[in-house]
């Protein structure tokens, strides 16, 4: 009877011989090995090996920048240290319809223009045209305990350095100050420091 | 006399009736990170893309060694960080993982989505009769929450993962009563700990401070003033 239940459940049988399909096996304590080399050609070696710059050139674009269905986006580096890439808003709206996202990039396609930099804040305050798409999930900033609307990148173009937009960073429901965790006010868990692995 | 003939013969075949598999140990594992958004950054997450399948795997042999007959071991995996990685590494991780599932003799559960994980929690079994007797989580942690996904699909962020707040869509008698659960990910018992036994009943070690995968083997406290708590 209890051989036929483990049947049923799919246990998967153990090999009499050791995995040794050629893939590095870690013995117990001992150090792993590093990153693999990178290939040419690839997202990574485009981004690790391609020139950097100081300033994005106005009208640069890249990918998918044909339709003229396109957003507007307005890049803010975190003050509160979050991971939000800055804000989206339909091309021709007002501001105060922007959305505060993640940036999803498509790598081969269209990456976060900060890549280009040598430091990834120095568009701080630029403007693009996006051409992508709001996603139907949202993404967890582990950093901040927030969940945010998730825009996915597929082209941009340079717009150029504007003034700093008069919206609150973040999404709606961040609170001003940072609660102590005393006060029951606020459902967000506090965090500790970044602490992700 | 009849009557106790019967209850005599009820209690002999509700024994044999019986089985030994009423338990089910759980090792639950999440993605990696990609080099892509990694790369270059002082502390670089997931430079090698199996440190959490390494240490699931030395989890398993320990549970494979001390199970009892008939007690189900299964290893629940986040596809998708693998799937992904393996495409910028050009090799197949997700065949790697379950070749090593064969050789250590365990169920592999792949997962893509938090809804799916906890129906498996709820439904991967039938939970009136196999409880879950143990739980070891191997991955991404903030002390709210397992970061399935992180740093993979967007840059240091997360699209998968199991905060303290979903832990009430778990149902609370999944788990046996003296269960042994720990997250082995970074300050799970500053907060993930609290919840997780207001939700089940049981206790959860968890790190207060980080935990430190790099080296191989099991994860090891690397904060200064680190420890495991409940």
């Amino acid at each position: 009877m209890a051989g036929i239940w483990m049947l049923s459940a799919g246990v998967l049988m153990a090999q009499t011989e050791p995995d040794d399909s050629g893939v590095y096996v870690s013995p117990t304590g001992a150090p792993p090995p590093v990153a693999p080399p990178i290939r040419k050609g690839s997202p990574l070696d485009h981004l690790v090996n391609d020139p950097k710059m100081q300033v994005l050139p106005v009208g640069y674009r890249e990918g998918r920048t044909t339709s003229s269905d396109y957003w507007i986006a307005h890049r803010r580096v975190d003050d509160a240290g979050g991971s939000g890439w800055g804000w989206v808003k339909k091309n021709g709206e007002d501001w105060d319809s922007a959305q505060w996202i993640a940036l999803q990039e498509t790598p081969g396609v269209a990456v976060a223009p900060f890549r280009k930099l040598v430091s990834h804040t120095a568009d701080d305050n630029w403007e693009f045209k996006f051409w992508g798409r709001i996603a139907p999930y949202k993404a967890y900033d582990p950093h901040l305990d927030e969940m945010l609307p998730v825009f996915i990148l597929q082209g941009y173009e340079v717009i150029g350095p504007e003034n700093a937009l008069n919206i609150k960073e973040g999404p709606p429901n961040r609170v001003s100050h940072r609660p102590s965790g005393a006060s029951p006010r606020g459902d967000r868990p506090i965090l500790s420091d970044p602490g992700v692995d | 006399m009849r009557w106790l003939i019967i209850i005599g013969l009820f209690f002999v075949f509700g024994t044999l009736g019986v089985s030994a598999q009423e338990r089910e140990d759980i090792v639950l594992t999440g993605g990696p990170a990609l080099r892509f958004m990694e790369h270059g950054k002082a502390a670089s997450h997931d430079v090698y893309w199996f440190n959490f399948v390494d240490a699931s795997v030395i989890r398993l042999k320990e549970l494979k060694a001390q199970t009892q007959r008939g007690e189900l071991i299964t290893w629940v995996v986040y596809r998708p960080g693998y799937a992904s990685r393996s495409t910028e590494m050009g090799v197949n991780l997700p065949a790697q993982i379950e070749a090593k599932a064969r050789a250590v003799g365990v169920r592999l559960v792949w997962f893509d989505t938090k809804e799916e994980l906890i129906s498996y929690f709820n439904r991967g079994l039938d939970r009136s009769k196999i409880k879950i007797g143990s739980f070891d989580y191997f991955g991404h942690s903030n002390k709210a929450c397992f970061l399935f996904d992180y740093s993979n699909t967007i840059d240091t962020m997360s699209v998968v993962w199991l905060h303290v707040r979903d832990l009430k869509f778990i149902d609370r008698n999944d788990f046996a009563r003296d269960a042994l659960c720990k997250s082995w990910g970074c300050h799970s018992g500053e907060m993930y700990s609290q919840w997780w036994k207001s939700q089940f009943d049981v206790a959860l070690t968890g790190a207060i401070g980080k935990t430190d995968f790099e080296h191989g083997g099991l994860p090891v406290l690397s904060s200064a003033d680190g420890k495991w708590g409940q």
